[in-house]
Formats: C-alpha cells, sequence, structure tokens
C-alpha cells in the first residue's frame, strides 16, 4: 500500500496529492484517491468536496472507517506541519504523510493527530518488502 | 420536515457516539438549531463564528455541497440526508 501512496505522490509532483485509505476499524483496505483543488496546491491540499463525499459514502455504505488520510510534502519532510495540525479534522484516522523532498528516495511516515497533538506509529514494513521506501 | 444527520466522527461525542441523528427543519440552518438544541454545542462545531458555514466543514443535501444550492437557507425536504463532513486538508505551508 506504501507503493500506491507513492505512486500518487509521484504523479502529481510538483503538486501536493492526497487520498484516503479506507477499512474495517485499523484494517487499511482501499486506497481512494482524491482530487487536491486548493489554489496554492504545491503548497497546500484540499481534497475536491464532491469527491470526498463519494469516497465517505462508499465507506459508510461498506460500515468502514476512514482508516488513513494520506498526502504529500513535495519540499518537505514527511512531518505534519502546523496547517496538518490544524486541519486535522479526523482523530479516527492515521495521517500518512510522503515526503518527495528527494524524488529518488521518497519517505512515508504516518501519525496520529489528535486535539493537536503528534504521535508517530511504526509502518510495519509490509512482507512484500514495499515497506517503508 | 425530518431529515437524517449524519455526524463526522470528531463531532460524534456531541451525539453521545451516535452516526446519525434526526432533525427537523425547513433549511439546513433550522435543521442544525434543531441539532444544536438537542445536542448543545454542535452549531458552535459546525458554523464558524460569525454563524455562516465554516471554510473547512462541507455540509451536504443529499449528494449536493450546498455552497452551491443557497448554502444554509437551502431547502430540505422530508426524508432527506443533510451530511457533515470536514475538509479533507492541509498542506506544507504555514497559514
Amino acid at each position: 500500500m506504501a507503493t500506491q501512496l507513492i505512486e500518487h505522490a509521484q504523479a502529481e509532483y510538483p503538486k501536493e496529492a492526497c487520498g484516503i485509505i479506507g477499512g474495517p476499524p485499523g484494517e487499511a483496505v482501499k486506497v481512494y484517491r482524491l482530487t487536491n483543488v486548493d489554489p496554492d496546491p504545491v503548497m497546500r491540499y484540499n481534497a475536491d468536496p464532491k469527491e470526498l463525499k463519494r469516497v465517505t459514502d462508499d465507506i459508510y455504505d461498506r460500515d468502514w472507517d476512514v482508516v488513513a488520510i494520506y498526502h504529500s510534502h513535495t519540499h518537505s519532510p514527511a512531518f505534519p506541519s502546523p496547517t496538518d495540525v490544524e486541519r486535522a479534522f479526523y482523530p479516527e484516522a492515521s495521517y500518512v504523510l510522503v515526503s518527495l523532498m528527494d524524488r529518488q528516495r521518497p519517505d512515508l511516515r504516518a501519525f496520529r493527530i489528535i486535539e493537536g497533538e503528534i504521535s508517530e506509529m511504526d509502518v510495519a514494513p509490509r512482507n512484500d518488502g514495499q515497506g517503508r521506501s | 420536515m425530518s431529515v437524517e444527520v449524519r455526524i463526522p466522527t470528531i463531532l460524534r461525542k456531541h451525539t453521545g457516539g451516535a452516526r446519525a441523528v434526526e432533525a427537523k427543519g425547513s433549511t439546513v440552518r433550522e435543521v442544525i438549531d434543531q441539532l444544536d438544541r438537542d445536542h448543545p454545542g454542535l452549531r458552535a462545531a459546525i458554523l464558524a463564528e460569525d454563524g455562516d458555514m465554516h471554510r473547512f466543514i462541507n455540509i451536504y443535501l443529499n449528494d449536493e455541497d450546498v455552497r452551491f444550492s443557497g448554502e444554509l437557507e437551502t431547502p430540505v425536504s422530508d426524508g432527506d440526508v443533510v451530511s457533515i463532513l470536514p475538509a479533507v486538508a492541509g498542506g506544507a505551508a504555514g497559514g
């Protein structure tokens, strides 16, 4: 799954890519790419509200959760910015960041952001060897 | 008019954990006012301080974003579904 997120980030470069991962609680099953409609897409993201509705309806209908929200930073590290923290409206979700600061060596890290507090999560290496990098 | 209102996780502390609640009203604003009477604190969590729509809280009537249909004055009908959905937003830049 990390590979899918990095591919999306690379495809949108230099704009920030964004999307949602849905699944049963705590289980990342499906990646939903979303279109970044922020007027400054290189430095910010705001998912297309119409797509967001469609995706969250699908998640609701399956009785799933928004397990994670991901986006890329194209010129800074894979760590939540003050804007990320301020706009972290999904406390149930992990926030996954992909950094393409070095496009040849993408970095991927995951965090919980709850009431302004950032805590990093382990991103377990996958069996296919496509874990953190 | 009685409508179903879908509540995002971040606001379920106001609804005792319920994912969806019923509310009455003839416009989206009236529905939110009713919600706030039943679940105090919800209006302040959904709307901006000036009582208008919050920049990062989307409100949908059925599948339509009410920003394109009259915002809070959008009329509702019996059986409609109002969804409150925070933006998925952020980014590297400050501010």
